[in-house]
């Protein structure tokens, strides 16, 4: 498996779409998108870690560059969307995080 | 062209300075000021840059949005300073171009990258904060995300600078 990371809007979907030569019909069921959003709503974040090892590649927005949200669940949505990205990392074969666009190899071949 | 990225007091503006100046030589040195002069501390701040940049040799033209109508010497090194600020003005000031902030951004940068001799430009990287926003801030962090995109795309150098020091993403510092 391959993870995407990267800030918001910054290309990740695109590398996607290019990495699957794009695969547009396949798309849904090669590569998961933007997967911070399913941590909130997950008890076992190693299960699902495990779960989405099953796709080719799975993309994931950093969440944790700004002030810590003084809403409690806003603050939770947060911290478990940064530790997903962190078991999903150690599961990747590689590990590519996007800046304004341009990829950036850091884990697996490549590097 | 050189596209430098970071977050606020990372260093950016001064790194972007002394990369203009290794660039220029002895051509011209403008730079693209974008903050919209609105109330006395605006003014103050805008005062003491102007005053600061005059010392380098800086030629100051305030330019808060309509990128596209600027004209400089073909043979000026250009700072321009920033693209948070051009996207905010842009989109929400009553002089900008609403929707039309990014491809209006994207055409004043490529005409400057063409008529100029070397052109430094200066942006956030504000999207790594969550998405918990309302409406208006979620649509610039989305335009300003695009038009950082299309940048670094045009740009032969692309880098990041923390703590005033700079990671390159593409191409090299200059030499």
């Amino acid at each position: 498996m391959i993870l995407i990371t990267g800030p918001m809007w910054s290309g990740k979907r695109e590398l996607a779409k290019q990495l699957l030569h794009g695969d547009e019909a396949a798309f849904e069921t090669r590569c998961a998108c933007e997967v911070q959003s399913l941590a909130a709503g997950r008890e076992d974040l190693e299960a699902l870690a495990d779960e989405l090892t099953q796709y080719e590649i799975v993309t994931a927005s950093e969440l944790g560059g700004g002030v810590v949200p003084v809403d409690p669940r806003e603050r939770e949505a947060r911290e478990r969307a940064g530790r997903l990205a962190c078991l999903l990392a150690e599961r990747a074969d590689t590990v590519i995080r996007v800046f304004c666009g341009i990829p950036k190899v850091l884990k697996g071949e490549g590097k | 062209m050189l596209l430098v990225c970071g977050g606020a007091a990372s260093g950016k503006s001064a790194y972007a300075e002394s990369m203009l100046c290794r660039l220029s030589g002895s051509a011209p040195r403008i730079y693209l000021a974008t903050m919209m002069p609105y109330g006395d501390e605006a003014a103050s701040r805008i005062a003491r840059h102007r005053a600061q940049r005059a010392g380098a040799g800086f030629e100051t033209r305030e330019c808060p949005c309509g990128l596209p109508e600027v004209s400089v010497p073909l043979d000026s090194a250009v700072l321009l300073e920033d693209i948070g600020n051009l996207c905010a003005n842009e989109l929400f000031d009553p002089a900008g171009c609403g929707d039309g902030a990014a491809g209006q951004i994207l055409r004043g940068a490529e005409a400057l990258r063409k008529n100029c001799r070397c052109l430094v430009v200066v942006t956030n990287e504000l999207g790594s904060g969550g998405a918990d926003y309302a409406g208006d801030t979620l649509r610039y962090l989305r335009v300003l995300g695009e038009v950082n995109r299309r940048l670094a795309a045009m740009a032969d150098a692309v880098c990041e600078v923390a703590c005033g020091l700079a990671e390159y993403y593409k191409g090299e510092e200059p030499a």
